[in-house]
């Protein structure tokens, strides 16, 4: 197996109507053994923007905290958050320095723009940016992702809705997935609230 | 080394002008076809890479005094990909016989069909039914003879013959161990740490369902090949019966009932340096 599938992964990220869905699978394993069913994926960045890191579990730890950092430097400098556009550019630069070495992670970025405009992309894990207006995957649970969101995605769904289908695509996925599943953890987030919630999936 | 192909070979009487009768056509049956290639050796170590499997599955048998329980899991996995979370992993030889399936599912399925087959000639030739003995022996010696050719079969024979409950470990390099507990495929570690904890000899069947179920589950849970469902037989003085077939996803809600829980992990910044 490869080092991408070493602990295995399941993030997705759809856009509703005003709003966005952000969610991963909460295992964390050692190829097929399973060590934690409580493994945490997604990560905040500020109120509005988050990162999903699948892919390689200590490099996804060690690239969020330096992101952090980054954009704690950021805030104080500019005394403002950082634009979602902008967080991607900075994440891809930061894979990019590394292209001789790489982070073993596949981002998932998501936020809310300016007028509360949903923003999500995707990066492979040297830095090439993929921006998409409906969905986006990651992990070793992928193929079967882009599968169940293609025919599960409808556009401009309510919160309500943006959060049943992103957690049936995320569980119908991830049980066909040895290597991902145990659970699910999705992150709603609207203008002006961020509801998250744990999902009850099959623990096999 | 002279390859076993006995088992293939057909033991039907060879008529050279009679076509029609029970056995007609049957005669004509080639003998297995081996390749005709240049490079015998290096043709089969490339076939064996390509087939190569780490028998993912869990499937366990022990003996205690009411006979044999035999369980498996039910999922086929391609490397990272569930293929089926339905798959019958316990084979049934004869009424009174089961096989166990890790490994390569071809290899399984064909050569315990193939095993029933023999054990049935044996019953007709001898007038009275193969012991669990000499048919995990037949085996055996037939999976010996193929060593070295890249067959994936780790397998358990469980059945109940004259000397009571019978339990045999064989595997495709040839081993056949005697035994009362084991348990075979990437799961098997996980199985044993419940199994061995759980078992006495003296147990109801239903005790030693639940014990086998449990150990199936936990295994289930930890490995990412196992999964699916847990199926449990019996095998007893007259026969083997099925005692149960559970899916692992709702086992574990009856096992670990969800509790409504307050935010386990907040989402804290990163630790100050």
């Amino acid at each position: 197996m490869s080092i991408f599938e070493y602990n295995g992964s399941a993030v997705v990220a759809m856009v509703g109507k005003n709003c966005f869905a952000i969610a991963s699978d909460r295992r964390l394993g050692v190829q097929l053994q399973t060590i934690a069913t409580d493994f945490q994926r997604v990560f905040k960045i500020h109120d509005k923007l988050y990162i999903g890191l699948s892919g390689l579990a200590t490099d996804a730890q060690t690239l969020y905290q330096r992101l952090v950092f980054r954009h704690k430097l950021y805030q104080l400098r500019e005394e403002r958050d950082m634009k979602p556009q902008t967080f991607a550019s900075l994440v891809s630069a930061l894979l990019y320095e590394k292209r001789f070495g790489p982070y073993f992670c596949q981002p998932v970025i998501a936020g809310l723009g300016e007028d509360n405009e949903p923003f999500i992309c995707t990066m492979d894990c040297i830095g090439a940016k993929e921006l998409a207006k409906d969905f986006v995957v990651s992990g070793t649970a992928s193929e079967s992702l882009y599968g169940a969101c293609e025919s599960m995605y409808k556009p401009n769904m309510e919160p309500e809705e943006l959060f049943e289908t992103i957690s049936q695509a995320l569980l119908s996925s991830v049980d066909r997935d040895c290597l991902s599943g145990w659970g699910g953890y999705v992150l709603l987030v609207t203008p002006t609230e961020v509801q998250e919630r744990v999902l009850k999936g099959r623990m096999d | 080394m002279r390859l076993d192909v006995s088992a293939i070979e057909n033991n039907f009487a060879v008529h050279a002008d009679d076509d029609g009768g029970i056995f007609g056509g049957a005669a004509d049956l080639p003998a297995m076809q081996l390749p005709t290639c240049a490079d015998f050796d290096g043709f089969q170590k490339a076939t064996k890479e390509l087939m190569k499997n780490k028998k993912g599955t869990t499937t366990l048998a022990f003996i205690f005094d009411k006979g044999v329980i035999v369980a498996a899991d039910s999922r086929a996995s391609m490397g990272g990909y569930i293929s089926s979370q339905t798959v019958r992993k316990i084979i049934e030889i004869n009424p009174y016989m089961l096989g166990t399936m890790a490994g390569g599912a071809a290899d399984c399925q064909f050569w315990h069909r193939n095993l029933g087959i023999k054990c049935r000639l044996h019953e007709l030739a001898n007038k009275r039914r193969i012991s669990v003995a000499g048919a995990s022996k037949l085996l055996a010696n037939i999976l010996y003879s193929y060593r070295g050719m890249g067959l994936s079969i780790g397998t358990m024979i469980a059945g109940w013959d004259e000397k009571g409950p019978g339990l045999y470990y064989v595997d495709s390099e040839g081993a056949r161990l005697v035994g009362t507990r084991f348990s075979v495929g990437s799961g098997s570690l996980y199985a044993y740490g419940i199994l061995d904890e759980g078992y006495r000899f003296e147990m109801s069947v239903e005790e030693a369902g639940e014990l086998a179920r449990r150990a199936i589950y936990h295994a289930t849970f930890r490995d990412g090949a196992s999964g699916g469902c847990v199926s449990v037989y019996h095998v007893g003085p007259n026969g083997w019966k099925k005692l149960s077939g559970d899916d692992v996803g709702e086992l574990h809600y009856q096992y670990y009932p969800a509790q409504a829980t307050p935010v386990e992990q907040e989402m804290a910044d990163a630790p100050a340096a």
